[in-house]
């Protein structure tokens, strides 16, 4: 991708918040959704995805909701950006209520998702983008303009004249974000873009993605993958459970497994009865297994430094070690910590969500 | 060149994608472009053993056959697009656009029923080139006028039934629903008189019933057909402004129930 994206029109939308203005407002969002159970006798049931969310966005801040599968991060932003009615609380974007001022909310955002849909196949790139433009209200006199910088700046120039239908994932998910740029939002949203990316793809996502607060935009990005929520964003708020767990920065976060050291023990077959007796441990904090093909790595989260290994190795018996190695706590240390320590998805689960986009 | 006003822009331009989207589609082209033209074959060759090989009774049965044809393309057209659109995951795009939403259905819904017309011009060249039927018009110079009359009124009706689609991702079975009773009741097969009275007074609610009455009395009529003009323009309005109200309440329900981004 070109690393010189040109991204501001010559005319912007004049629409800065007042001083002091949060960029994105979220106060108290609750969103359930009516659901049925069973064929012939249905049951109406309710389902809470997301449970009295609140969180502040300053304009030009990258701020990131990071949370597993399921957490209610799509479910916010969906609320953010009109899509959705909440139903209680209240949302507002530059100022402007999600609920009441629509129209006003929709000029002044983008919104970009990750994945294959979203896009028309049969046609053009070019197509699409010229499309999305008018219904955007691109100016005519602006659009080839404004088409061809984002273009370059998503790197599909000399591109553009194929069929959408033949594009990879990565070129797919470029052309999302130069569509969802082309009005020149003050604010976009960006839901799991680099979701189902080769590495490659994924870093140039970042590249652009950070190439957006360069350009003064305001960004909300939505991700379970934690390595890609502390190498973009100023601020992190985790989200699980349809709950906000923790919100700062990603120092912040890490900050509550600090004290800890992560004992990482390489095993080959280890049985369950082992691993109730580490976690039985008074001073182990907590244990994670990583499943590997042949072999399985426990992360042992402790606040007593490397004193207790050998204590930790006896605890293991018979069972067949390889390498151990301590270390540092990460931040993925700190978010898995967060997502099990607040129910709805246990640490291997969490791991798991991180382990697919790494 | 003076600029066209900003919501007329959108509108063509919609109109004009949504047409290069559904030429794209095999199965698009080959239902609107071959089944009018088995209607026709099929009314003509019914008309044929009857006795009635009249020009103007074979101009009867083109007119309707592709009339037929509109009508289920608009069905088609406009609820296919949408559903088309939901599995693409471009319906929660449109909607959440800046742009006003019935613009765009409305381009939607006009670029199914431009295509649509093709059938008329393709069943009066079928019959003219198979059957040997007179390519005539009785007001020549008000056909124009009757064929964007039907146009006009087809589009807004397409355009109000599109707003179930909005809502509900199963509402196909609605437009397979209309298709063959509204066939029947606007007098595209066989004469509206041929009804009893309760039904006719339903087809005087259609758009179809009028924008047909429009160009056969434009073709083959004895009298210019103002007043079925007319109420192509007038059901016209009531369609639109229905649609809108209709959009209106079915976009709030879509954010409340969440059934935009289902497939």
């Amino acid at each position: 991708m070109s690393s010189q994206p040109s991204l501001a029109m010559s005319a912007t939308h004049g629409a800065s918040p007042a001083a002091g203005t949060p960029a994105i407002e979220a106060l108290d969002l609750v969103r359930t959704y009516d659901t049925h159970l069973g064929v012939v006798r249905r049951k109406r049931i309710q389902v809470e995805a997301v449970r009295g969310v609140s969180f502040e966005v300053r304009p030009g801040e990258l701020f990131g909701l990071l949370g597993p599968n399921g957490a209610g991060k799509t479910t916010t932003i969906k609320m953010l950006i009109t899509l959705l009615l909440p139903t209680s609380g209240t949302a507002r974007v530059m100022g402007h209520d999600v609920i009441r001022e629509t129209t006003e909310v929709r000029r002044l955002i983008g919104y970009v998702f990750g994945g294959d849909r979203g896009l028309y196949d049969r046609v053009s790139a070019l197509d699409n983008l010229r499309y999305f433009a008018e219904l955007y209200g691109v100016e005519p006199s602006e659009q080839k303009h404004r088409i061809g910088a984002l273009l370059e700046m998503v790197g599909l120039t000399g591109r553009e004249g194929e069929k959408v239908e033949g594009y990879s994932r990565g070129m797919r998910q470029r052309l999302h974000i130069a569509r969802g740029l082309l009005h020149d939002p003050e604010v976009v949203f960006l839901d799991e873009p680099s979701i189902g990316l080769d590495p490659v793809g994924a870093r140039e996502l970042r590249q652009t993605v950070r190439s957006l607060t360069d350009a003064g935009k305001t960004v909300l990005l939505t991700t379970h993958y934690m390595f890609e929520a502390d190498a973009l964003c100023d601020r992190i708020a985790v989200i699980n459970d349809g709950k906000i767990v923790a919100l700062g920065t990603g120092t912040d976060l890490k900050a509550a497994v600090a004290n800890r050291t992560i004992i990482e023990i390489e095993t080959f077959g280890v049985a369950s009865e082992a691993l109730d007796g580490l976690r039985a441990d008074p001073d182990v904090v907590e244990v994670n297994v990583e499943e590997r093909d042949q072999s399985q790595i426990l992360l042992v989260q402790s606040e007593h430094g490397t004193r207790i290994t050998q204590r930790l190795l006896t605890l293991l018996g018979d069972t067949r070690v390889g390498k151990v190695v301590a270390r540092e706590p990460t931040l993925e240390d700190a978010y898995i910590h967060l997502i099990a320590s607040t129910g709805g998805a246990d640490g291997a689960a969490a791991r798991a969500s991180l382990e697919m986009g790494s | 060149m003076i600029p066209l006003p900003r919501s007329l822009r959108l509108v063509w331009f919609v109109t004009w994608f949504n047409v290069r989207m559904l030429l794209a589609s095999e199965f698009f082209v080959l239902t609107t472009f071959i089944t009018p033209l088995i209607f026709a074959t099929l009314g003509f060759l019914l008309f044929h053993s009857g006795g009635e090989t009249a020009g103007q009774t074979l101009l009867y049965v083109a007119l309707g056959a592709g009339m037929m044809g509109v009508w289920s393309t608009t069905l088609f057209g406009c609820g296919g697009a949408i559903a088309w659109q939901r599995w693409e995951g471009t319906l929660e795009l449109l909607v959440s656009a800046p742009s006003r939403y019935d613009y765009i259905l409305a381009g939607q819904t006009f670029g199914a029923v431009v295509l649509g017309f093709y059938g008329i011009v393709a069943t009066l060249a079928w019959g003219a080139l198979l059957f040997g039927m007179p390519i005539q018009a009785t007001f020549p110079l008000i056909l124009p006028l009757s064929i964007a009359a039907a146009v006009v009124a087809l589009g807004s009706l397409g355009m109000l039934i599109a707003t179930s689609f909005v809502l509900y991702r199963h509402a196909n079975a609605l437009s397979n629903l209309l298709e063959y009773p509204i066939w029947l009741i606007a007098g595209l097969l066989v004469p509206v008189t041929t009804l009893p009275l309760w039904v006719q007074a339903i087809g005087w609610l259609l758009a179809p019933k009028w924008g047909m009455d429009a160009i056969r009395e434009a073709a083959i009529g004895s009298s210019p057909p103002w007043l079925a003009i007319g109420m192509c323009l007038v059901l016209a309005v009531i369609y639109y402004v229905a649609a809108r109200v209709m959009l209106r309440v079915v976009l709030d329900k879509a954010r409340r129930d969440a059934t935009l981004a289902l497939r």
